[in-house]
């Protein structure tokens, strides 16, 4: 089966570059230029559903960012954000706003595509049962059991940083912000306190990675947020 | 009649004229002791010679009476008769008449003398005061350094309180006392009314902005207590002066000496200021032109650096284009590559524009936040394209570092990508962190061939591809990457942090100094839970 995705891009070379290499890939390409273009497209998709949204920031009818704000309100729908160099500081707020993924121009086609595929499955994994199993290189995580093996030895870890750990697993692939794990592993008012996450991440790869300043596993997003590697095997 | 020092008490009148009033005693004790001895005619010359000598030190007014009465006493005491003012003697009459002609010339011409004396070491000590000032004036940073002397040389000239407005810069349209140096910082005490403090602001500001004098006796506003004495240069006016009549020492003409004298000393100032505004004027002109120059060298450095991997890009892709079935599957994949390469050399020259002309931007807002300086290397170390070259040497227990993530790592990834460039494929590029006595230092290190010293400024510099140029075209290489160096010194600069740069023949050493901030607070847990955790 071949996945449907609106593609909001007002720039008709980079429309038309984007629309073919994913088409190239099997993915049925909508492509629409304006903000009213792609509402018509979200509340009326061609193809009777649409699986996921590559949306730029700034198009000529409005700002991508409201765009999303309307998407967010309506359906889960992932959606990737396609931001420029100025507007990087926006990212933070954009992932925030509930958007899946950001990407900032210039990106490679293969930056692209490994996005989608992880905001796609992810999509999947949200209609199904949440992901309660990784696996990535010899580390193994079992959220159920609160079991971490790496090379097959167990991981003792605290709480906090299991707790850290946990989330980044139920995104593994995406981005989370500093904001989103801080105020879900520590609570709200601690939104702020982004030297929590440096030490906890720091205790996180001392244990779990081989050489902690050259991560594999836990990747930092810089002044974004914490990635974790994609899962390679799926349970 | 003396118009520079005022009236002065009568102790020191007489202090001053004692030598002729003794002279009077001395002389009529002679008279008085030679009478008899010597012919009247005789006597009468020791009178002359007595009135014309005291007169050197006797006011004019004192010198007549004092004559006057010596020749009526000279006749009531030694013309026949004795003991009346009748005379006898044609000749005798004669002689009193000559007497007191004399007496009366001698003072008037002494009188005349001394005035003239008196005048010309005035316009000595005017010249002296003006010379004097003017010399204040040329050693001074600022003119408006000056005031306090101006204050204080009309207040000698003028004997009055004197209050001093100069202009900093060009004239306000408005009255605007913050564009203004006020000496006294307020009107004087003494002056507590507050209308008549409003009414002498708002006369200075007048006389500033008329270039005219006002006051009693200038022909303006003659019905003010005080005098007002603009501060003027040759083509405008820069302040104004404010001479308090509140002394009683109003009724005097302004051409009179101590006025002319004033206005000399304020115009001294006001060519002085004068002076300044258009050396100021000159200087900000010259800066101006110099930025247009900066920006225009700028533009054509930006250009030359985008032509080269343009042109790669350009070249790779029509010969895909054009030549696409000559080619086999190896050569399009190489083709394909070097696009590629060229285009992220591209997009790394374009972040360093962008974010150079941001950072230079006034006002620029740092998104400062505590980072973990093994997660900045970390990321940077995983996003370059030759990561194998590049060896790690972190110290253990580094503390966190307060700043700009993404210009950090902007810093950092422009120094790797300078060290690559410049130094032997495949030799080693080393990465340091390490916690100084006051920063935390970055340090990228090489083992190229170094920097030539002539070019170790240059290069840090954005527009200075011409200059490095001269150098040669290794320099002129060098300098191509000087908008790299110039960001990572504004970030470096931004963060109140410094870049140096170490090189030698056997390597070049980059190294950045982040100062060191208070640690923030730990989780409170965080102890107890890393013991658990082991």
């Amino acid at each position: 089966m071949s996945f449907s995705v609106l593609l909001v891009e007002d720039d008709s070379e980079l429309r038309e570059t984007l629309q073919e290499a994913l088409q190239v890939e099997g993915y049925r390409v909508y492509a629409a230029v304006s903000v009213a273009q792609a509402t018509l497209f979200i509340n009326h998709p061609p193809g009777g559903v649409l699986d996921l949204v590559l949306l730029d920031l700034g198009l000529p009818d409005g700002d991508g960012s409201l765009l999303l704000a309307q998407l967010r309100r309506q359906t889960a729908l992932p959606v990737l954000m396609i931001s420029t160099q100025e507007a990087e500081r926006s990212k933070v707020t954009l992932l925030d706003a509930g958007a899946d993924d950001y990407l900032v121009k210039p990106f490679s086609i293969g930056e692209l595509l490994a996005r989608m595929r992880v905001a796609l499955r992810h999509r999947g994994i949200a209609s199904m049962a949440a992901l309660t199993r990784y696996s990535a290189g010899d580390v193994r995580i079992d959220l159920k059991a609160h079991r971490v093996e790496k090379a097959g030895a167990l991981v003792h870890l605290t709480p906090t940083e299991f707790n850290l750990l946990a989330r980044l697993v139920r995104n593994a692939g995406q981005v989370v912000t500093h904001r989103q794990l801080l105020s879900e592993v520590w609570g709200p008012e601690f939104c702020d306190h982004t030297h929590y996450l440096r030490l906890y991440m720091a205790q996180l790869r001392s244990k779990l990675e081989r050489n902690s300043a050259a991560p594999t596993l836990l990747h930092t997003e810089t002044g974004v947020g914490y990635r974790l590697q994609e899962a390679t095997e799926q349970d | 009649m003396n118009k520079i020092i005022p009236a002065l008490p009568a102790a020191s009148l007489f202090a001053r004229q004692w030598p002729g009033l003794l002279l009077w005693a001395l002389g009529w004790v002679c008279m008085l002791l030679l009478d008899g001895r010597l012919g009247l005619s005789s006597l009468a010359m020791l009178l002359v010679l007595t009135a014309a000598l005291a007169a050197v030190w006797l006011r004019l007014q004192w010198s007549l009476l004092l004559g006057l009465m010596a020749v009526l006493a000279f006749n009531w005491l030694f013309v026949e008769p004795r003991g009346t003012f009748a005379i006898d003697l044609q000749q005798d009459a004669i002689l009193l008449l000559v007497m007191l002609a004399v007496s009366v010339l001698v003072a008037t011409l002494m009188s005349a003398l001394r005035d003239y004396a008196l005048q010309v070491e005035r316009q000595a000590l005017a010249i002296t005061d003006l010379r004097d000032f003017g010399e204040v004036l040329r050693d001074a940073d600022s003119a408006l350094d000056c005031l306090p002397q101006l204050q204080q040389l009309l207040m000698d000239a003028t004997a009055t309180d004197v209050t001093i407005l100069a202009l900093k810069e060009a004239l306000p349209a408005e009255d605007d006392m913050t564009q203004v140096v006020l000496l006294p910082a307020t009107l004087l005490p003494n002056e507590t009314d507050k209308r008549t403090e409003r009414e002498q602001l708002s006369g200075l500001w007048h006389c500033l902005r008329s270039g005219h004098a006002l006051g009693p006796g200038s022909g303006r506003y003659q019905t003010l207590v005080d005098r007002y004495l603009p501060l003027r240069g040759r083509h405008a006016h820069y302040g104004a002066v404010l001479l308090h009549g509140n002394n009683g020492v109003s009724s005097e003409s302004f051409n009179s000496e101590a006025m002319m004298q004033a206005q000399a000393l304020c115009d001294q100032l006001g060519t002085a200021l004068e002076r300044q505004h258009w050396q100021q004027q000159q200087e900000l002109s010259g800066q101006r032109a110099k930025e247009l120059t900066l920006r225009a060298t700028l533009l054509t450095a930006i250009a030359h650096d985008y032509r080269t991997p343009l042109a790669t890009i350009l070249g790779a892709a029509s010969t895909l284009n054009e030549q696409d079935d000559r080619l086999n599957h190896h050569q399009r994949q190489q083709l394909a590559q070097r696009i590629v390469d060229e285009s992220t050399r591209l997009r790394q020259l374009t972040n360093n524009i962008l974010q150079l002309a941001r950072l230079d931007a006034h006002g620029v807002q740092l998104q400062c936040d505590w980072q973990s300086a093994e997660e900045l290397v970390g990321s940077v170390v995983q996003r370059f394209s030759q990561a194998q070259r590049i060896q790690l040497a972190l110290a253990p227990h580094l503390p966190l570092l307060w700043c700009d993530a993404l210009l950090v790592s902007q810093l950092l990834d422009n120094l790797l990508e300078n060290a690559c460039k410049y130094s032997p494929a495949a030799s080693p590029i080393q990465i340091s962190v390490r916690s100084e006595a006051r920063a935390v230092l970055l340090a990228v290190r090489d083992a190229g061939p170094g920097i030539p010293e002539a070019l170790q400024q240059i290069i840090f510099q954005p527009f200075r591809q011409g200059e490095a140029l001269a150098l040669g075209v290794d320099a002129a290489r060098r300098a191509g990457v000087g908008l790299g160096l110039a960001l990572c010194r504004s970030v470096a600069s931004v963060h109140g942090g410094e870049l140096r740069l170490h090189s030698s023949p056997r390597g070049t050493c980059f190294e950045f100094l982040l100062p060191h901030k208070p640690q923030p607070v730990p989780p409170a847990a965080i102890a107890s839970h890393s013991e658990n955790g082991n």
